[in-house]
């Protein structure tokens, strides 16, 4: 915990309107869009890079940790503070820098909200290609901490194939600039090293990101299936054809209704599943691809297949799947949301393991999810005031994303390891190989001043037989 | 001898771990090692770290530079091509890295699936090598960086750990991003035992066109109206009058290439051609189409019947694609004023260029006098790597102290030094 000493200096560092300590406003940084909670000491708002580098320093100096903190839209816990940590808020780090659309690039703070980015190139045909469903409110530091996804990456890639250059406060508290403008880097790809690091090698201060043309010509397609099986089979069955969508996005039955009684974007109420895929590109192709997966649903089985005529059409079921998991809070006091992925031919076999887990632990499970790439978001609804529901709900997650794991898939497409999986990770990872990793960890933040406590196990190595771990991330648990 | 004075007979005890067949001693001091599985190389790595022995990993050695193979041991990974998994309909594969990138493109070929990785001599360049190298081909335009495909690696660490990153399917966020690492590290931090990449459906056609320009500069104003316009060509290439005369002898033109790829149904290629206009001089389909990408594939590397390896004579340069123009004119311009001659091609909408100097005698001073020119010239706007040298990137990068921290954190006894970065 810092003490009122330490404060000050962080209110120097950062100027008197820039720290929260009183109870009442560490609360609302106390958690993100997960389950876990935990109060900071503090939160500042630094306004440029050198007050990060100075908080930084001051952090190993006094020996508090930190963490980064973009909108607290993660769902893995990722932003949340350590018991006694100072959270650094990017609020006031919003300006996009430069617009270079000559080389189609972009620098910007991290606390640039995602959606403002491509809304602000706009005018001049570009976008930033990820597209996270919290696009609205999340930030561009955020994505790139998480290395975030969204509905669009299935053709364009996540957040890393997005980011050509970082500047980076290291914990030592020095300013350092991995890659630049360049679509290649002298040197290792220490950009592509820190994007997705959770904020556990760096913090991040400036972002080239690369932005690309708008599409000529949209097709936005709802297929509609009596049943889910149907709706998952058709997903491997349009990859077959040859075809690779913007977006292929799938909504069971169950959740569509949740969702069109919030949203009324225009779903069907009796169908098992839809799947809202979308193409881009040249029109000629656009149109005869548009067609090849017409075909396709109907081989599968698809009861209908609707278009939307129209922007506003394309809106209104983007809208419906963009608000899912708020739609679903009508239905619940929360939900818990898991993140797993499969290779996309067993999409049908998990969702029918999925609805076995939601029979076994008698949990509502809605399945809302990234059908192209395999990325599953089973949304398990619960009562947080229950204790036992919230036992229960882990539980279901854990196993259904033990079952993503046997399948040879992950236990996380673009929501992160943060609090909430770092014990998943030996089914991914062999205790050498956590090893190798820990080891890169340490050789920058070996203190673990940056974001304790996240991405690895708590659970004990194999290795360590006996006596409290001596790693300073292990030890960084008290949450 | 090892460094602890102890007689040691290096082949001997590999021959232990990797079978009598499996070493070789070389005319020229050192011994080759080939081992047959993950486990193999983490033994042959630990062995080297306890006797203080380098390494140097090799694998079709299209991109090597002499002091890989000064090293005590040669570690080929031309028995690591084991198929670890390869679903079509995932569009994923998992492969050994000793594998050919021919041998994986026939394979997935067959099932109407793309790698996109179209390394300069493909029959020869391993999956591990382009790894390393991050080496890349004219579908580096359309398909993106080999960072942007390799979904999972698996490796020995420079100390002989086995290590993991990624996994096998397409998204995947869990653990730190050790492809990124692993990829263009030249074999400095870890071996590379086998890969998992995405795969792309194979296009059911494709169709080249060809504009021809007096000037390099007309010629990269054709591919700005390409880049502002709705097309998206799977490779779009810019070849100098130079590069025309090595790729096809016959060819005397002065003129500078485009070369737009276009893939898609015949509708598709129509629009091409009205999108692209009467600048298009000619189009390439089927055989013309296929050699015509295999020689700018290959520019620079295979073709005069010489051993490639080892000569620094070809610059890869990834420029500011506004910058492209320039760059272009700064290389012609000193290679007037020194006389050597300077050929190039390269996919200018990304800012990618490969730059060859033809006099093979003259050829190393010159290419760093180029250097020298282009780092005082256009500074931060450009990177660039060169081919088969003991240090790849001349201009030294901006983050050594980072590097070295990763560099002592994977390998800190400096076993893996065929390359000298540091």
């Amino acid at each position: 915990m810092p003490s009122p000493a330490v404060l000050a200096q962080l209110r120097k560092i950062v100027g008197l309107d820039a720290l929260l300590d009183r109870p009442e406003d560490l609360m609302l940084y106390e958690y993100d869009g997960g389950v876990r909670k935990c109060t900071p000491a503090a939160v500042v708002f630094p306004q440029e890079t050198r007050q990060v580098a100075q908080i930084m320093k001051l952090a190993g100096s006094a020996g508090f940790p930190i963490v980064a903190r973009g909108a607290g839209t993660g769902l893995s816990g990722g932003a949340i503070a350590p018991e006694g940590g100072v959270v650094i808020a990017f609020a006031r780090m919003n300006r996009i820098l430069e617009v270079d659309a000559g080389n189609m690039r972009a620098v910007v703070q991290p606390g640039v909200v995602n959606q403002q980015l491509s809304d602000s190139v706009a005018h001049l045909g570009l976008y930033f290609a990820p597209d996270p469903s919290s696009q609205k409110a999340c930030t561009i530091g955020g994505n790139v901490a998480e290395n975030s996804g969204g509905p669009h990456t299935l053709a364009y890639g996540v957040t890393v194939n997005h980011v050509t250059g970082l500047t980076v406060v290291m914990p030592s508290g020095e300013i350092l600039r991995f890659g630049g403008k360049a679509a290649e880097c002298t040197g290792y790809d220490l950009t592509g090293f820190l994007v997705g690091s959770e904020g556990t090698i760096g913090i991040v201060t400036e972002i080239t990101v690369r932005l690309l043309r708008r599409p000529e010509h949209i097709a936005t397609l709802l297929g509609i299936f009596e049943t889910i099986d149907d709706g998952a089979k058709t997903v491997s069955a349009i990859t077959a054809a040859g075809i690779t969508p913007a977006a292929l996005e799938m909504l069971d039955g169950w959740t569509l209704r949740a969702v069109e009684a919030a949203c009324h974007a225009g779903y069907p109420l009796d169908a098992g599943a839809v799947l809202l895929i979308e193409l881009e590109g040249l029109a000629e192709q656009v149109e005869e691809q548009a067609e090849a997966v017409r075909e396709v649903c109907f081989q599968q089985k698809a009861r209908e297949v609707r278009r939307a005529k129209d922007e506003n059409e394309r809106g209104l079921l983007w809208k419906g799947r963009k608000n899912a998991f708020a739609a679903l809070g009508r239905l619940a006091p929360s939900y818990y949301s898991q993140d797993g992925v499969v290779p996309r031919t067993k999409i049908p076999a998990v969702l029918q393991f999925i609805e076995g887990i939601s029979q076994k632990y008698g949990l509502r499970i809605g399945n809302i999810f990234h059908a192209g790439d395999g990325n599953l978001h089973p949304l398990i609804l619960f009562d947080p005031r229950d204790p036992h529901q919230l036992e229960l709900v882990q539980a279901a997650g854990a196993e259904i994303l033990e079952r993503c794991v046997e399948m040879g898939g992950s236990i996380t497409g673009e929501h992160g390891v943060g609090l909430e999986k770092r014990n998943l990770m030996p089914l991914l990872f062999t205790d050498d190989d956590l090893d190798v990793m820990l080891s890169l960890h340490n050789a920058f933040n070996a203190a673990a001043v940056l974001n304790p406590g996240k991405l690895f196990p708590t659970t004990r190595m194999c290795r360590e037989t006996s006596g409290p771990s001596t790693n300073p991330v292990l030890q960084a648990e008290g949450m | 001898m090892s460094a602890t004075g102890v007689s040691l007979d290096v082949a001997r005890e590999l021959r232990s771990i990797c079978g009598h067949d499996n070493v070789a001693e070389r005319p020229v001091g050192g011994v080759y090692v080939c081992p047959g599985s993950t486990e193999e190389v983490a033994e042959v790595l630990a062995f080297a770290n306890e006797h203080h022995l380098s390494i140097g990993p090799a694998g079709g050695s299209t991109e090597r530079s002499a002091a890989e193979l000064r090293t005590d041991i040669v570690l080929h990974t031309n028995r690591l091509t084991e198929v670890e998994h390869y679903d079509h309909g995932d569009l994923t594969v998992g492969i050994g890295a000793g594998a050919t990138v021919a041998q994986l493109n026939l394979m997935v070929g067959a099932d109407r699936l793309l790698f996109a990785g179209d390394p300069p001599m493909p029959d020869r360049c391993t999956v591990g090598g382009l790894l390393a190298t991050a080496v890349y081909g004219p579908l580096r335009h359309g398909y993106g960086a080999v960072r942007d495909y390799c979904i999972g690696v698996r490796f020995v660490t420079g100390d002989g750990r086995r290590g993991k990153g990624g996994g096998r399917v397409v998204k995947n966020v869990a653990g730190y991003d050790l492809m990124k690492l692993l990829i263009g590290s030249y074999g400095t931090l870890a071996v590379i035992t086998s890969a998992s990449f995405k795969l792309f459906p194979s296009p059911r056609q494709t169709k080249t066109f060809l504009a021809e320009f007096a000037t390099a500069n007309e010629a990269l104003q054709f591919r700005d109206r390409i880049l502002r316009s709705p097309l998206s060509p799977v490779c779009l290439e810019l070849v100098s009058p130079g590069a025309r005369k090595l790729m096809r002898p016959e060819m005397t033109s002065d003129t500078w290439v485009m070369c737009v790829r276009a893939a898609g149904s015949d509708a598709v290629l129509t629009r091409y051609q009205k999108e692209l206009g009467s600048v298009i001089t000619r189009e390439l389909e089927g055989d013309s189409e296929q050699r015509m990408w295999r020689a700018i594939q290959n520019f620079g590397y295979a073709g005069d019947g010489r051993d490639d390896a080892g000569a620094p004579e070809l610059i890869y340069l990834s420029v500011w694609p506004r910058e492209v123009p320039d760059v272009v004119d700064t290389l012609l311009k000193q290679s007037a004023l020194s006389g050597v001659d300077v050929s190039l091609i390269g996919r200018v909408g990304v800012g990618l260029l490969l730059v060859r100097v033809a006099d093979k005698e003259a050829g190393t001073a010159a290419i760093h006098k180029l250097i020298v020119v282009l780092e005082r010239v256009f500074g931060d706007k450009i990177t660039l790597k060169l081919r088969g040298a003991v240090n790849p990137w001349p201009i030294p990068p901006t983050n050594l102290a980072s590097m070295r921290a990763i560099k002592q954190a994977l390998d800190p006894n400096n076993t893996l030094r065929g390359r000298n970065i540091f």
